[in-house]
C-alpha cells in the first residue's frame, strides 16, 4: 500500500515530506506525461529521434501514464489511504 | 465489421457519397445519410460507444481526409455514434441551423497546422518568433487559433484556416518563413478538416 503524508494536517512539515510529496506529484502527473508523449512524437516527426529511440521513449511513457492514471483513480476512489 | 448503429465522421453539403477507405471499427463502406440539404458521412458500427484507440482515431481522421479532398466538411470529434438512422436524422434535423452555419463558415477552406520547434541548443524566445509567423501567415489566412504549447521546445503551435484558392501562396509563405528563421524547424501539416474552427457539440449520443 502506498502511504502519502498529508501535509495540510501536520503542524510541522519536514523538508523530506515536501520532497516526497513533490516527487509523487511529478511521478503521477498525468498531464505532464501526456505532454511528454506529444513532445516525443513531435521530435520523432521532425527527425530528431530515430525510430528505435522514439519507440523506447513512447513505451516508457505509456507505461508511466497507465500507472499514473491508476494511482489517480485509486486516490479518488479511496483505495489508497492518506495517513498523517 | 458491420453493425446496426451509425458512426458519424462529419457533415457535408447534400451529396450522395461512397468512399473506399477503411472506417472506425474496420468498416468497409463509407456513405452518406441526407436530411434537409445536409449529408452526414457515416459507416456502420456495432457499438454506440466506440473505444478511443489509436487505430480508431486514425481511421476517423483518414475518412475525413478522404472526404475533404473534394469538398468542405464540418468534422465531428471522435466517438459520435448513433443508435440507428432515424436517431441520426432527428439529430441532423434538430441541429440543422447550427450545422448549416458551421458549414457556411468553413466553406471552401482547409485547416493547416504550423508548428515551430526551436533547436535543442537554440536560446529562442517565443513571442518574437510567434509574431514573425503570424505577421507573415495571418494575412493569407481566413482565421488562426493558437494551440497548446505542450513542450518547451515548441515555440509556436498554430492552426490556420485557409481558402483552398490561397493554398499555394500559404505554402510559399511557410517555406519562406522556415528559410528566414534561424534555429527553428517548421512542421507544416494538413490539410485537415477544420476541427479548430467549428464548435458543434451533440448532446445525446443515442
Amino acid at each position: 500500500m502506498l502511504v502519502i503524508d498529508d501535509l495540510l494536517v501536520r503542524p510541522f512539515v519536514s523538508l523530506l515530506d515536501i520532497l516526497q510529496t513533490m516527487a509523487l506529484e511529478e511521478l503521477y502527473d498525468v498531464d505532464r506525461i501526456r505532454d511528454d508523449l506529444k513532445e516525443t512524437q513531435l521530435l520523432y516527426e521532425i527527425g530528431e529521434l530515430d525510430e528505435e529511440e522514439y519507440r523506447r521513449r513512447r513505451t516508457d511513457l505509456e507505461e508511466q501514464l497507465e500507472l499514473a492514471e491508476q494511482v489517480r483513480e485509486d486516490l479518488t476512489s479511496g483505495k489508497i489511504e492518506v495517513k498523517n | 465489421m458491420t453493425g446496426d448503429h451509425l458512426y458519424v465522421y462529419g457533415i457535408v453539403e447534400d451529396e450522395e457519397l461512397e468512399l473506399d477507405v477503411e472506417g472506425v471499427g474496420g468498416a468497409e463502406r463509407i456513405y452518406t445519410v441526407t436530411t434537409g440539404g445536409l449529408s452526414a458521412v457515416v459507416s456502420d458500427i456495432d457499438t454506440t460507444d466506440p473505444e478511443r484507440t489509436t487505430e480508431a482515431m486514425e481511421a476517423h481522421d483518414g475518412v475525413l481526409k478522404a472526404v475533404l479532398e473534394d469538398r468542405t466538411v464540418v468534422p465531428m470529434s471522435f466517438g459520435m455514434a448513433f443508435k440507428d438512422e432515424r436517431t441520426l436524422r432527428n439529430v441532423l434535423g434538430g441541429g440543422k441551423r447550427a450545422f448549416r452555419k458551421a458549414l457556411d463558415e468553413v466553406e471552401g477552406t482547409v485547416e493547416l497546422g504550423v508548428k515551430l520547434v526551436g533547436d535543442a541548443d537554440a536560446d529562442l524566445r517565443r513571442d518574437p518568433v510567434r509574431e514573425e509567423a503570424r505577421d507573415r501567415l495571418e494575412p493569407i489566412a481566413v482565421d488562426v487559433v493558437g494551440n497548446d504549447l505542450f513542450s518547451d521546445r515548441l515555440l509556436v503551435n498554430d492552426s490556420y484556416l485557409v481558402d483552398r484558392d490561397d493554398r499555394v501562396a500559404f505554402d510559399e509563405a511557410v517555406g519562406a518563413l522556415e528559410q528566414d528563421l534561424d534555429g527553428v524547424v517548421v512542421q507544416y501539416t494538413g490539410p485537415f478538416a477544420p476541427y479548430n474552427f467549428v464548435d458543434i457539440h451533440i448532446g445525446a449520443e443515442q
